[in-house]
């Protein structure tokens, strides 16, 4: 029956979503049928957004990614990616275009050298060997490895096994960057190091779609769009100061917003307008004016 | 915990780590064939001919230790991890040993070396012993010699390109040499995890070092079992960042080591042909060639 749905629904058969990477229309996905994972959630993320997926553990939030990247089918409910429908048989070619960040920085290093490690997306994609040595060199420069080349993962910190899972990703061109609590196991030095360093990758391809999976409040509030889970529904959806603006409500899910939205709140009033400042900085320069 | 594994790869730029792994590979199974060829001639019943063979096995293998002892001094590999790595087999000779004097032979008054008490202890016993031993030095040295001159993805591009006429037998070559580069690659991994386990069991007072068989054995299960699960979970989260990347196994993949053949290694696999050949040859003649000299004699 599953098949026969694929073949019906052709990509003409759907609204045209062609502005957007990725869409969900009403996805359910469970483990164990009498504890759904993820219930009807629907959302649209449009190309070259930067999203934060918030939601504390169990909310479904890994589960959602792996759907995305089609590791893991949808059992009811439509995913658009780059406007395609993603099925059994899509999922390989969708595949090509997404790329995904896992927490843990040893369990994604797959060849023995930082050199192999981004060697592998290469050889995946059957590139001639004669062209990897320069592709390689390219990408570990733009993640900061170019000196680390033959380094074995044992060798290195976690946040520089992460760069090299981004190198890894980004070499194959992906419109969609997935990071699936990439910063989760890092220290703070390397969190910063990584998101800044996305960042860095953002500016560069304006085209490129971020979406972050993250318990990092401060970082999501860098984001286009806050999409918040919670025991797989979406709770809250909108841009970093809407979602922030309801502190009653993310508390009662047991999520807390950023210090300086919490900070400018209270000086609500008694100080100078504070409430569009984006960061701690831009907050401390607007009250030292 | 590291310095158990014997023949880590040793970075250096030595003849011998720039030979062809596959030269290397093949080299090595020669080596061991030639160490484990028993010249003793099944059936041999005067004593001077079991002496005679004796001496040349103990010859023959004396040979082979100056070549690979040439070969580590060229490849430049520490002696050190060899007897480190030695280490695990004396409970292994002693084993050996034990069963070596228990079967009875009943050696008269010249062959016994001593008694152990009423236990007669003969000189083959001895003998076999240390030509066992003697064997299993060869065999460590001449492994460590491949292994610690050839990085572990080039041993395994070796083994690969070695399988491939398996190929046509519907045998997943390229899938069995994908499965063992991962293996290496998490060797030091589940090694650092294993260690971690084991502090953190530790801290909650199970003791690995001290007690009986039996309480020893439960504390290693308390190691084992959250290791079993870690590797689950990493293998699981390893395939999906393969999957994410694009990898098939079953599509067509482009290479990014090369293995480039250079005359140098037909030098070397000459060389070896020529080992090879004089060690068939000497296993063919050279008992009788010895009889031979024994009757002119």
């Amino acid at each position: 029956m599953q098949k026969k749905k694929n073949e019906v629904k052709t990509t003409n058969d759907h609204p045209d979503y062609s502005k957007y990477a990725v869409v969900f229309d009403n996805v359910s996905f469970f483990y164990n049928e009498n504890t759904p994972t993820l219930k009807n959630i629907s959302f649209k993320i449009e190309k070259g957004q930067y999203v934060a997926l918030i939601g504390h553990n169990g909310s479904g939030k890994s589960t959602l990614a792996r759907l995305i990247i089609g590791i893991l089918i949808q059992l009811s409910g439509d995913i658009y990616i780059n406007n395609e429908l993603m099925t059994d048989d899509t999922a390989i070619e969708l595949r090509k275009k997404i790329g995904i960040v896992f927490q843990n920085p040893d369990n994604q290093f797959i060849g023995s050298t930082v050199r192999d490690d981004i060697a592998f997306s290469l050889e995946n994609m059957c590139v001639k060997s004669e062209l990897m040595e320069d592709l390689i060199k390219e990408y570990a420069a733009k993640v900061n490895m170019l000196d680390f080349l033959d380094s074995e993962p044992s060798n290195l910190s976690g946040g520089q096994k992460q760069r090299v899972a981004i190198a890894g990703t980004l070499i194959r061109n992906p419109d969609i960057l997935i990071l699936d609590e990439a910063t989760a196991m890092l220290d703070p030095k390397g969190k910063r190091e990584i998101f800044n360093l996305i960042h860095k990758m953002k500016d560069e391809n304006p085209n490129l779609t971020v979406i972050s999976i993250t318990h990092e409040i401060d970082e999501a509030y860098r984001a286009d769009k806050i999409i918040v889970l919670n025991d797989g529904e979406i709770f809250m959806e909108g841009t970093p100061s809407e979602v922030f603006s309801h502190p009653d409500e993310l508390s009662k899910i047991s999520l807390d917003i950023p210090f300086f939205s919490k900070l400018s709140m209270e000086l609500k009033g008694i100080s100078k307008d504070v409430s569009n400042v984006k960061s701690m900085e831009d907050l401390i320069k607007v009250l030292c004016q | 915990m590291k310095s158990v594994i014997f023949g880590r790869y040793s970075n250096y730029n030595t003849p011998i780590h720039r030979i062809d792994p596959r030269v290397k590979i093949i080299g090595m199974i020669v080596f061991m064939v030639a160490i484990f060829l028993p010249l003793t001639k099944v059936g041999s019943t005067s004593q001077y001919e079991i002496n005679m063979s004796t001496a040349t096995n103990f010859i023959i293998l004396g040979i082979i230790f100056l070549i690979q002892l040439i070969l580590m001094l060229i490849g430049r590999i520490s002696f050190i991890s060899i007897f480190k790595s030695m280490k695990t087999m004396w409970f292994f000779l002693f084993l050996i040993f034990l069963l070596n004097i228990l079967i009875p032979t009943n050696p008269t008054a010249e062959q016994t070396a001593f008694n152990l008490g009423t236990l007669a202890i003969s000189y083959s016993a001895i003998f076999s012993t240390a030509y066992v031993f003697v064997r299993l030095v060869l065999v460590v040295m001449i492994t460590s010699v491949v292994t610690s001159t050839t990085k572990p993805m080039e041993l395994t591009f070796g083994i690969e390109w070695l399988l491939y006429p398996l190929k046509f037998v519907k045998i997943p070559v390229h899938e069995i040499g994908m499965i063992i580069s991962l293996a290496l690659r998490y060797i030091p991994t589940l090694m650092e995890e294993s260690e971690r386990i084991m502090k953190s069991q530790a801290s909650r007072g199970v003791d690995f070092k001290n007690g009986k068989f039996k309480e020893k054995f439960k504390s290693i299960t308390s190691l084992i079992v959250p290791l079993f699960m870690s590797s689950f979970i990493k293998a699981s989260d390893l395939a999906d960042t393969m999957e994410a990347r694009g990898y098939d196994p079953k599509a067509k993949r482009t290479r990014y080591r090369m293995l480039s053949w250079r005359w140098v290694d037909t030098l070397w696999l000459i060389v070896i042909a020529i080992f090879l050949g004089l060690i068939i040859a000497q296993c063919v003649i050279g008992t009788n060639y010895m009889l031979l000299l024994m009757n002119i004699i």
